[in-house]
């Protein structure tokens, strides 16, 4: 084996994480949730894979010797459950049994309300569980750092031209209704809010500032708890916190798969892309800065120099990197950059 | 003819990064020839031959032909992100011993579940999650006549949602909770023994399965990291092999990217050992909740707003080797220091010998991972001193070139020492000592610290009451330190003179007279401002 470390000084830089190949999705359930598919089944995104019992609660009933049910056993509001004539034993609201207990006491988990639970993605049912509904997704997830909201599916419209730009409030209005959104680099509380008024689906981001995801969260949670729910809303963040650009690969596919319909899913996050969306490779010395300065330029990786002192006296492996022009102020340069700040554009 | 040299390679895979170093043979000694470290997800292949090239470039004659590199011997230890537990007890109280044993054996708790706490809908979802790995109902032998009744309801939940579940998650019952294993498969249940009433770090036979049950789980598990021996548990060994080597009392302490370990080896062997997910460089629920960013930065010197900060901190959970100069190396740090307070807040040692209140102290500090890679010498120790605080004095250390987990993999307790014997010099990196005093008073005479080294040096500093001073003494020079007071101090024993042995090293000696435990004013602004006038001049270039 060769010695020397420049022969492929790409190999010494962290890769992007790549698009995932048919990608497993999973949907979560509560304890009083109802599947609707079974193993095997394809389904279509958007279809509905479950009935979710919204308000849950926990009821119960003294069986007085009736046989207990199974735990899981789905209960339907009236229907007995357990029982017979005057002994039967019923529920007001549908969900699914919990357990009884030593002295005989049936608990139920009910919901007062019911609503579905759409499949962000075409795919085939892998696995339906007590807690989780598992989907091999059709064509390719693009991975995200985190999703806050529900999974959701929508056509997909790049809201802004470069991965570094910021969505304006102003600029989300009622023609994104249904829509997934390519917000840039950030996207802000507002800019948030009014995408969800508007009937937006989904926001797709390269970062978001904390404070901002929890105000969206604690919005998302009051929706959910209102009586008349609008349709899931899903923010996918794909870089980190605070205003980090969309990384270059996820760019290229986002904007290839424009005007088709797109999912996201929470568990794990992914943007969900058909086939014909699928990235270009890229050459392994194309770099992206992911941390410090210059966050968010790419170029050319050059060669890994060695250790340099590092501001605040520390020491550490810097790259000579060519970068590109980044915009406005920021001609194309050659700069030394620590490698570990460094990733490659192509996994 | 003289004998071809012989090398090898270390390889510690961590969570975030992978660490890698060259050991040779020179003179009948082995030594370290080079180290690195790179992100975790790379192959360590490219890692491998820029160390072989640097050290080839420079001494060629001390390495095999450099060509073979790729067939040189390894030497790996893998870490692994901690799996997921559920925790149920009949009562608060039998909750609160079981976590201790689960949390420090390595395991994340995701869950509790109590009666007090946690209703039948919330319990069955958590049992439920197709992410937890283990179910640990626990309670006292023989269950407390108070909790029967709440067991039995327990135990029907319990079975009831594990019986719902297709895959085999492992259910240990634990104490009196052993003699229902009838309402379970008798392949899915492990049974134990109750938890410490009083957890502690030390023999405890609960955690001892749980550690089994996960390294059994790693060994089951593919991966990159599946086949190596597990690096947290391998440092413990080699901190043991250390310490007979040495023939001194040891600790090391460990912060990683996902879990962090402390172990403290004494005479008798392993005094307290505990593997914490709570002592990962940044806290494992960051990334969702507020207060525990605002954790790591009560320990943080730089001036930002508190939302930006809580940002930076969650992208250094997201990407731990990223933004790793600056103000990054800063703020890696003052979460390193969270990590420590957190590891040092779960740490109790047992009763020593007749009853005898355990001894804290120890004659060397090893710090090691991950968290401690970037940062100046000086304040690495000062980190140390600042979140594992108890009287006395210290010799402390670094694990730079994260060798001590791949040794400690050796299955041979002879190899072990043998090469930690030949290597000590070279991969602990001496930071120097630390004498922490307390109870020293303002007035007039608040006492002297006279240093003399073998070298001939004699050094008289005056103490200053509740403040950090650190005192120039380079690596490999031993010295004495003796303390004066009119009124005394407290190193353990109090007393008006103290004489004890110090060492030099990259970061001096640090002389240490602030409160035990470190209180640090609430406001921001001022502990900001303290944590600064104490950090500031360890950090070279602090103003870039």
């Amino acid at each position: 084996m060769p010695v020397s470390a420049g022969a492929d000084a790409g190999a010494r830089v962290v890769g992007a994480v790549g698009p995932v190949v048919e990608p497993r999705v999973r949907l979560r359930l509560g304890a009083g949730d109802v599947p609707l598919v079974a193993i095997g089944q394809r389904v279509a995104a958007g279809d509905p894979v479950a009935e979710r019992r919204r308000d849950g609660a926990v009821a119960w009933a003294r069986l007085g010797g009736s046989a207990a049910p199974e735990p899981g056993t789905a209960v339907e509001a009236g229907v007995p459950v357990a029982g017979r004539g005057r002994r039967a034993v019923r529920f007001a609201g549908s969900g699914r049994v919990l357990y009884t207990t030593p002295s005989g006491l049936l608990r139920v988990a009910v919901g007062r309300h019911a609503e579905q639970v759409g499949t962000p993605t075409a795919g085939v049912v892998e696995s339906v569980g007590p807690a989780a509904i598992v989907i091999r997704a059709d064509g390719i997830g693009l991975p995200g750092t985190l999703t806050a909201g529900e999974a959701t599916v929508g056509r997909l419209v790049v809201a802004v031209r470069r991965p570094d730009d910021e969505l304006p409030v102003a600029a989300v209005d009622v023609g994104a209704a249904g829509a997934i959104l390519v917000a840039g680099a950030r996207i802000d509380v507002e800019a948030l809010t009014r995408a969800r008024a508007m009937g937006v689906r989904g926001v797709i981001v390269g970062g978001v500032v904390g404070r901002d995801l929890r105000s969206f969260a604690a919005s998302e949670a009051r929706q959910r708890a209102a009586l008349h729910t609008s349709p899931p809303f899903a923010l996918l963040v794909l870089d980190g916190f605070g205003k980090r650009p969309i990384p270059p690969g996820a760019w290229a596919a986002l904007v290839a798969a424009e005007g088709r319909d797109v999912g996201i899913s929470a568990d794990p996050s992914f943007a969900l892309l058909d086939v014909a969306a699928a990235v270009a490779a890229e050459p392994r010395d194309r770099v992206r800065v992911a941390a410090g300065e210059g966050l968010g330029r790419i170029g050319r990786l050059l060669e890994v120099v060695g250790r340099r002192r590092l501001p605040a006296g520390v020491l550490g492996p810097v790259a000579r990197v060519a970068l590109e022009a980044g915009g406005p102020g920021q001609p194309p340069e050659e700069r030394l950059v620590p490698l570990a700040d460094l990733e490659r554009t192509g996994p | 003819m003289t004998a071809r040299p012989i090398a090898f390679f270390t390889i510690d895979h961590g969570t975030a990064t992978t660490a890698a170093a060259i050991i040779g043979q020179l003179d009948g000694r082995f030594r370290l020839l080079a180290a690195g470290a790179q992100p975790a997800g790379i192959s360590a292949d490219g890692l491998l031959a820029g160390l072989v090239a640097e050290v080839a470039a420079i001494e060629p004659d001390v390495l095999p032909d450099p060509t073979t590199w790729s067939d040189w011997r390894r030497l790996e230890s893998a870490t692994h992100r901690p799996p997921r537990a559920l925790v149920a007890a009949a009562s608060e109280t039998g909750l609160g011993a079981a976590e201790a044993a689960v949390a420090a054996a390595g395991w994340r708790v995701v869950g509790r579940i109590s009666p007090e706490r946690t209703d039948a809908l919330a319990a069955t979802e958590r049992c439920l999650d197709p992410d937890v790995e283990l179910l640990v109902v626990a309670t006292a032998d023989p269950v407390p006549a108070e909790e029967r009744d709440a067991l039995a309801d327990l135990v029907a939940l319990v079975a009831a949602a594990l019986g719902r579940r297709d895959d085999e998650p492992t259910l240990v019952l634990a104490g009196g909770a052993a003699g229902v294993m009838q309402r379970f498969p008798a392949a899915r249940v492990v049974l134990g023994p109750a938890p410490l009433p009083h957890p502690h770090a030390g023999a405890d036979p609960l955690r001892d399965l749980l550690v089994a049950l996960d390294q059994a789980l790693i060994a089951g598990a593919g991966g990159p990291a599946a086949g190596f021996p597990d690096g947290r548990r391998a440092l413990v060994t080699a901190t043991a092999s250390l310490a007979a080597v040495l023939d001194r009392r040891v600790e090391l302490v460990d912060v990683g990217a996902t879990a962090g370990l402390r172990v403290l080896v004494g005479p008798g062997g392993v005094r307290g050992a505990i593997v914490s997910a709570e002592g990962a460089l940044t806290p494992p629920d960051v990334i969702e909740d507020d207060r525990r960013a605002d954790g790591v930065l009560q320990w943080s010197t730089i001036r930002a707003d508190a939302a930006s900060m809580r940002d930076r901190v969650r992208n250094l959970a997201i990407a731990p080797w990223r933004d790793a100069a600056g103000d990054g190396a800063r703020l890696r740090l003052a979460a390193a220091r969270a990590a420590l307070a957190r590891l040092d807040a779960a740490w109790r040692l047992p009763d020593d010998a007749e009853d005898r209140p355990a001894s804290y102290g120890t004659d060397l500090l090893v710090a090691s991972g991950g968290a401690f890679a970037v940062a100046p010498a000086p304040a690495v120790a000062l980190a140390l001193v600042d979140t594992l605080r108890r009287p006395g004095g210290m010799t402390l250390a670094h694990d730079h070139a994260r060798v001590l987990a791949p040794i400690g993999g050796l299955a041979d307790e002879a190899d072990r020492r043998r090469l930690l014997a030949d290597l000590l010099g070279d991969v602990l990196a001496p930071l120097g000592s630390a004498i922490v005093a307390a109870g020293l008073h303002a007035g007039r005479h608040r006492g002297t610290v006279r240093i003399t080294s073998e070298d001939g040096a004699d050094m008289r500093i005056e103490l200053v009451p509740g403040g950090v001073q650190l005192v120039d003494l380079p690596p490999g020079v031993a010295a004495t330190a003796e303390l004066t007071t009119r009124d005394g101090l407290w190193l353990g024993v109090r007393a008006h003179h103290f004489a004890l042995p110090v060492a030099g090293g990259l970061g001096g000696l640090v002389v240490d007279t602030r409160e035990i435990p470190l209180r640090l004013p609430e406001r921001p602004e001022r502990r900001r401002d303290l944590l600064d006038a104490w950090q500031r001049p360890l950090w070279a270039g602090a103003d870039t």
